[in-house]
Order: structure tokens, then sequence, then C-alpha cells
């Protein structure tokens, strides 16, 4: 039991948050105010720190650049060719681990293994890999007679190239989650549809399938939250370039070219800002429809 | 019985494909950073060196200052995670065990900013710190980053499970609330502890944008920011390349497979992306 | 050291936990908290620990107001219901630690440390975590680190109350042993009243927040200050019959039987008459109470039988030499020294003043 607040335990609690408050005050709470602010300067002088004009200007001037354009096309297809394929594969993967077999242990750790390492080291060992002469890639496609390809150089398959390894990348998170989300899968119905009499594949539909969609749901929202974000990939990917011709243009990455290359902070602002109206619009799906919808057990 | 076995084997063989194909990026970079350069051209590709380079390590380290740049990022990552850590446990321990006024406010607005991605904060961020004087700073790339919402969430779960008769003993024994906490608590939260450590110490190790634009000077460089600055500078030198790549991966898979216990189960348990 | 509770109250929301308590408890004296449960037992020795701080009143140590003391000041060690160990830490550790906080010389900690677990009889598992061991181990443990700092006061909150009965039996003689060895002052909580009479020097009965009595154990039972402390103590519990007053005495309640008192401090219209089971004996000789046998139950060596008077019925705890046998009728008689009168309105116990006369 608690004792009740009072005047003295309050000052007490506030001393207790005040290195964690003022950290999050100045690097969480008010840069949200401030980036909200700031999508609305249309003159801003950085280097004084002086808003001259405040205005939608902004909004206009970026939903009238192709290229911001281009960014949100290319995110889109980039979460779409991510996240669908991505669950797919560790879903199975998952199912097949979750079978008791012996070396479960030891397929989950290697397939863990990209996840703890550096996004900018593995994107300068896969853009190595894609390399169009020497590329371990294009070494294997020609084994079946496929001629090499310009992985990173040809605008066409740029975003292929980012896709198959941002699924490389994040699969063993994925398997984690969906391992978790299987042992949670009682036993039971699986003996009860086994005397049943239904097929592995049967069980699967009926019984894996409906009791693991909790965990798909997250899966993807997470999934897709987190491939709105992407930036360091393609930063390390196309060696500080947003892909040939822009192919590999993401949203994140043109906050970063408006911001630090251009030093345009106002339309850096309302591009962070739209990512973030959409990213919380997923956030919103998650905490509302996904309670009603999705099968809890 | 014939059947089973069967499907066994080709889970096995499935599985160990995979397991291939995640393992092959890996393989391919030691083995690169070990070649000599008429080796990593090779068609078809030569899978071990026929003499190891290790000078490749070197020579990378000359051409651009990769131990400096080590011992930055290990700097960075050691005290922000510490620093993390104890904000972390002060907090975790007001929301959990004491009772003050405005607590659910304060609470729900943390939890509420969760929703916002950092990505959104870079630019006001980048202009609070040059304001502060911080660009090129160690203060730059370690303070922001010392309180995170998402651990006094986590820990504070932890907390709450130690029973409140526990903290009575401890002061009829003698400890004020702030002993308490340190002799008790955080003994008893190291599980949780170590969990929220090694995940912002994978994060920390790795973060790539933020430092990439306070940081401008070499000396600052962390390894990641080092690495992706060493493309340009190494030109397509590969087992140069792939020689720095090692150093910047390796360090984090040797974290792994000693703890992977704590790393495997934070994730399943708390569903974050390092 | 004595502790003196001045007035001392407690208020909770709207519930007030404990009612203007004073009372004094005397050094190197263990007394009893008993009580039902909300009774205020707790809240009591929450109090004199310090967790608690009271809504008014003063608590005062030998001289010392410690009112607004906080625990870790106080000096005190408490022994909690489920033991509270500190789970990782060794049962070296966890009895040293009091001693850490106090800045205890590490050699002369341990030292201390082990003779008190040589004390509690714990000596061989030091080096094992509190997890390992069994709950009258624990208990043990807890006792040791409540007493190694050599505190003034040594407050227990149901400390046995999660053993089993057999270690309950063991435990309570070691708590009361290892207390005179101390020879600490020492406050035991407890709902179970053969505990209570049993451990202590003096004890103090609750209900709703107001000390009933406080006595010595005996005392207690043998000459209750009121209907509740009497209805309280006592398995199987006393008798009480509601009784009118009629010309010559009084009158059970839609019965015939009267019984005539003529040495009571007062008669007032209504009594309540308080006999224990174990207070009856068979008798054929003129008895105070005559009915048909109901029940008849053999425990042990006592026999309890059920007796009826119109609607009354009785428990009596009887000799089994008597061959009785349901629905025969039987006669049954108390000493007067046995017999408790309350006033029915108030519950108060109305004293006896002079031998009086039997029946009417």
């Amino acid at each position: 039991m608690l004792e009740k607040p009072t005047w003295k335990s309050t000052l007490k609690g506030f001393l207790y948050l005040l290195p964690a408050l003022l950290i999050l005050i100045i690097f969480n709470i008010y840069p949200i105010i401030r980036s909200f602010l700031m999508s609305f300067y249309t003159d801003y002088d950085y280097f004084n720190d002086i808003v001259h004009e405040y205005g939608f200007d902004n909004f206009i001037a970026i939903f009238q650049d192709p290229n911001f354009i281009t960014a949100l096309k290319n995110t889109g297809i980039f979460v779409l060719g991510v996240v669908p394929i991505s669950i797919f594969l560790s879903m199975g993967i998952a199912v097949l681990l979750n079978n008791k077999i012996k070396l479960a242990g030891f397929f989950r750790t290697i397939y863990f293994l990209p996840f703890v390492t550096s996004v900018v080291a593995v994107s300068i060992v896969w853009s190595w890999i894609y390399h169009s002469d020497y590329g371990l890639l294009n070494y294997f496609l020609g084994w079946f007679g496929i001629d090499p390809i310009a992985w990173l150089n040809d605008p066409n398959y740029a975003m292929p190239a980012l896709i198959i390894m941002s699924i490389w990348k994040g699969l063993g998170f994925n398997i984690i989650i969906f391992l978790a989300g299987l042992q949670n899968i009682g036993e039971q119905y699986y003996l009860a549809a086994k005397v049943d009499g239904a097929s592995a594949w049967k069980r699967f539909t009926n019984i894996t399938l409906p009791l693991l969609s909790p965990t798909i749901f997250f899966v993807s929202i997470i999934s897709i939250i987190n491939g709105f974000k992407v930036f360091d990939e393609v930063f390390a990917l196309f060696n500080g370039r947003p892909g040939p011709a822009n192919s590999a243009l993401t949203v994140v990455y043109y906050i970063y070219q408006k911001f630090y290359e251009e030093w345009q902070f106002g339309l850096a602002s309302t591009a962070a800002f739209v990512l973030f109206i959409i990213i919380f619009i997923f956030t919103i799906i998650q905490l509302v429809i996904g309670r009603r919808f999705v099968h809890y057990n | 019985m014939v059947k089973d076995a069967l499907s066994k084997g080709i889970i096995y063989l499935l599985l160990a494909f995979g397991a291939i194909l995640m393992l092959l990026p890996f393989v391919w970079m030691i083995s690169t950073s070990l070649k000599s350069p008429s080796e990593v051209m090779a068609m078809p590709p030569v899978w071990i060196p026929s003499e190891w380079q290790w000078e490749n390590y070197q020579t990378a380290s000359e051409v651009a200052p990769f131990g400096r740049y080590f011992i930055n990022s290990i700097i960075v990552t050691i005290l922000s995670t510490i620093g993390e850590l104890l904000t972390t446990i002060l907090a975790a321990y007001a929301f959990s065990k004491i009772n003050f006024y405005g607590k659910g406010i304060v609470f729900a607005v943390l939890l509420g900013t969760m929703m916002v991605p950092g990505e959104v904060l870079l630019i006001p961020n980048f202009v609070t710190v040059s304001n502060l004087g911080w660009l090129d700073s160690y203060e730059a790339l370690i303070i922001p980053w010392i309180a995170s919402i998402f651990s006094i969430f986590l820990l504070r779960q932890y907390f709450f499970s130690v029973p409140t008769e526990l903290s009575y003993a401890a002061k009829v024994d003698g400890c004020s609330d702030f002993k308490f906490l340190w002799y008790v608590m955080v003994p008893l939260a190291k599980p949780a502890l170590i969990t929220i450590g090694l995940l912002k110490v994978i994060g920390s190790w790795n973060a790539f944008l933020w430092p990439l634009i306070v940081t401008n000077s070499q000396e600052l460089r962390t390894l990641p920011v080092g690495l992706s600055a060493f493309t340009t500078e190494a030109g397509i030198k590969y087992e140069l390349l792939m020689a720095a790549s090692t150093m910047v991966i390796l360090p984090m898979l040797i974290l792994f497979f000693i703890m992977q216990k704590y790393i495997i189960s934070g994730v399943a348990r708390t569903g974050i992306k390092g | 050291m004595d502790i003196r509770l001045n007035n001392l109250t407690m208020v909770f929301d709207d519930i007030t936990a404990v009612d203007q308590i004073t009372t004094t408890i005397k050094d190197g004296e263990l007394v009893s908290l008993l009580g039902p449960s909300g009774c205020g037992k707790s809240t009591t020795l929450m109090l004199l620990s310090g967790l608690y701080k009271p809504t008014s009143g003063q608590i005062f140590f030998g001289d010392q107001d410690v009112t607004k003391m906080d625990a870790e000041k106080r000096g005190i060690g408490m022994v909690f219901q489920n033991y509270a160990l500190y789970p990782h830490l060794s049962v070296l550790k966890n009895i040293m630690f009091p001693l850490k906080m106090k800045k205890v010389p590490k050699k002369e900690a341990m030292e201390r440390a082990k003779e008190m677990a040589e004390l509690v009889q714990i000596g061989h598992l030091l080096d094992r975590k509190p997890g390992q061991l069994s709950g009258g181990q624990q208990q043990r443990v807890a006792i040791a680190r409540a007493l190694v700092k050599k505190p003034n006061v040594l407050l227990l909150d149901e400390p046995l109350s999660n053993l089993d009965a057999r270690l309950r039996l063991e435990m309570r003689e070691e708590i009361r042993r290892i207390q005179q060895e101390v020879g600490i002052t020492a406050v035991f909580v407890t709902h179970d009243q053969e505990e209570a009479l049993s451990i202590s020097d003096r004890v103090m009965l609750m209900k709703s927040g107001v000390i009933q009595q406080e006595s010595r154990p005996q005392e207690m039972y043998k000459r209750p200050e009121n209907e509740f402390v009497a209805s309280f103590l006592g398995n199987p519990p006393i008798n009480l019959l509601t009784m009118k007053k009629i010309e010559n005495g009084y009158q059970l309640e839609k019965s015939a039987h009267s019984l005539l008192f003529s040495n009571l401090a007062t008669y007032p219209k209504s009594i309540r008459v308080g006999i224990r089971p174990e207070d009856f004996f068979v008798t054929k000789d003129n008895p105070r109470f005559t009915g048909e046998i109901i029940h008849i139950e053999t425990i042990g060596r006592d026999t309890l039988i059920r007796m009826q008077i119109g609607d009354t019925t009785i428990r009596a705890l009887v000799d089994p030499v008597h061959q009785l046998k349901v629905g025969a009728t039987c006669g049954l008689d108390g000493k007067e020294e046995n017999i408790h009168f309350f006033d029915s309105a108030s519950g108060q116990r109305i004293e006896t003043v002079e031998r009086g006369e039997k029946h009417a």
C-alpha cells in the first residue's frame, strides 16, 4: 500500500524524476512542440535563431516538390516490399523453429545475428555483395543463367536491393516476436485438433493463424512504422546518395537532405511533421482497431 | 514414423538453408577482409584466402583513425548506457514506489511522447544542441540519450513486483529511501537492468544519423560515422572496407554471443527494435 | 525502556483504525496485540515502528518523543508475516544488512551476525539464499536480522501465521526463549488467542481501534472486563445467556428458568451471564441449569455436550465418567467465581460484591 501523496512526498518524487525529466523535457518534449512550430516557419534565420514569418507555405511547398512525392512513393514501395515478405518468411521460420527440434536455439541465434549489427556496416557489406562485376549475388545468379545486374546503379534495381537487405536485417527480430507469440498458444488446442484428425496444414490454418493474429498484427504495425523511418540503410548502401536518380529517396532521407544539406529547416520540419502524422495514424490503428478486430485469447 | 522423420529432415534442411543465407554476408565480409587485392576481384569468388592478410586491418586503421573511432564509440556507448541506467533507476523508483501529486499526468505525458518518432525530433534537437554550443562534442553525442521513456516504463513494471513489506523491512533496518533503492531494489532488478543496458549498448554502438549530423571533426566520429566516411576515403578497396566493417560489427557479435539470453528474452518481452 | 502511547489515533480516509489509545509497555515485557482482523492491531504496530505516522497523539520511547521520527531512526527491530528477507542476499548478508546500514565495520558486523545466527540456531545455513530455506528457517533469519543491531524494541507482525501448525508451536516457544534471553521489550501482533495467551506477559485485546482490556493472559481469561473480551477468548466459546430481571432475581429468556443473584454490584434490567464450557460440572444436587442433552461429542479427553433450555443452547465440557445420553435430562452447575455478569446495554462487567445465595 502506497501512502497518500503529501507535499513532502511530491518533492521527493520529483527529485527522483529530476535527472530523467530534465533530459526528456529538453530533448523529447520541447522538440515535439518546437518541431510542430518549425513546420510553420516560412522565413527562418538559423544562425540567429530568428523567425521572420510563419505560415502554411511549407506544407504547400513540399507537396509541390516532386522529390517529396518521390520520397513518399519510394517509402511506400519500400514498406510494401519489406513488410509482407518479411512477415511471411519470419512466421514460417518461427513455426519451423517451434517444432521442438533439437537445434532450435542455435538456429534462432543465427537468424537473430543481423539484429545486433550496425546498419551502416552491414549495408557496406551488402554493397559489396551487390557489386555488379565481383559481387556474390550476381555470381550466384550466374548459376541460373541470369546476366549480371547493376543492383546499386540501375534505378530499377536499387529499391529491390534495399528491400532484400532490409528483410535480411529485420528477420531475426520478427522471428523472436513470432516465437514468443507461438509459445503463448496452449498445447491443448493442438492435442484436441489432433484427436479430431486435423492435418498439420489444417492445424496451422485453423489454430496457429487465428491465435497468432495479434502477433501478426503487432509485427505488421511495428514493421510498417520502422519501414517509414528507413534512412541508415539508404545512406550507407548508396554511399551517401539516395540511390541512382533518387530511386531510393525515402522520407527521412528527404528530411536529412532538406535539413542537413540544404539548411531548409522549415521544409525539413514540415516533412518531419508529415512523417509523424503517417506514423501516428498507424500507432492509432494499432491502439484502437487492433483491439477490436484481432483475435486475442 | 518414416513420415515424421522425413518432415523433420525437411524442416532441418529449410532451416539450415536459411541459416546459411543469414550467415553468408558475415562470412563473406570476414573472408574478404583477409584477402589480397587480387583475390578480392577473383571470379569465381575465393572463399578461403590463400594467405590471410591480417595487415588489411592495420592498413585500414592507418587510412582512417579507426582506433580513435573505436575509443569514441566506447566512450559514448558506456557513458550513455550508464547515464540512462541511472536516470531510469531513479525515475522508475519514483513512478513505482513514491506517491506524489501530478504523478499520473507526468507519466501519461511521457507515455504519449513515445508515439513521436525520434526522426521528428532531429531538427529541433540539432538547433538546441547548437544553441548550447555542443556541436562536435561528446556532450552532443551522449547527453540527449541518457534518458529513455521506454526503459523507465520497463523498469517501473519490474519494480512494481517488489513487495511493499521489503521496503518496510529495509526502513526498519535503517535504510533511507535512496539506500533501499540502491541496496535492495537495484540488485533485485538486475535481470531487467541488464536487458535494458544491453539494448542500450547495441542501440548506442550502432547509432548513425544523430552522430552523423552533430559531429564534423574526425576526432569525434563514432565507428558507424567513421565507417561511412571511410567508403569515400578508402575508394574501392573492398578488403579494407570489409576489415573496417568487421571492426564495427564484431564487438556486438561477441557481446551477443555472451549475453544472448538477456538480449533475446528482452526483445521477446518488450518488442522493441534496437 | 518503557514505551508510552498517549491518545494515539490513526485515521485512513474515513476509517479510524486506531482510536485514542493510551497505554504503557514496560521495559523487557512481551506484549501481545490481539484482536480480530481490522481491529487496528497491525496499524498500532506500524505506528510504533514509524512506518506509519499517527493522525494525532504521541509515542514515547522512554522519555523521548518519537512520534515524528522516521522508522530508520527509531532503533527498532521488526519481523514480518512474510519474513521480508532480501531475496538476493545470503542468510549471513541478510543478518548483516542492518549493521551495514549503521556502518558497523565489516569484521565486527560479521561476528555479531554469526553470534545472532547461533542464538536463533541457523548457524549452519549462513551461505544459503532465503529461497532455499523452509518457512521456519526464514523466520529465524528474520528474527536474527531484527535483533542484530540491538534494537530498543522488537516488533513482530503476525510472525507465525505463515507457518504450519506444528512449526508454529515450536517457533512460538523459540520467540519467547529468544526474547527472554535478550531481555528485549517486544510487541507481538496476532489474531490467534492461543498464541497471545501462551507467549505474552501481557495481552492487549483490541476491537475497532480501541483497547478492550489489557492484562496478564490468565487474568484476561478469568476476569474479562466486557462481553467482547469474554466472547473473543476461549475455545469452545463462552456461553452467554441473556436474562431479564424478575422480582427475585433473573430469568432466562423464554424459559421458566430463573436464578437468584444477591451479590451483584448493580442490578440492570437485562444482563448477560457468561460461563465457560469447561467451568460447568454435572451435578444432581440443586443444579443451576437443567435441560435436555441434544448432542454429545467426544474431543480427546473431554466430552462436549449441548444442552437445550427453552430457546437457549448451552455448551459444556464435562468429565467423561458421567454416562450421559442424548435425550436425557441433566443438571449443570458452575462455581460462583467462574460465573461472569455483563450489563446487556453496555456490555461492561458487573462486579460481584459478596457471597450470594444459590438458586431460586
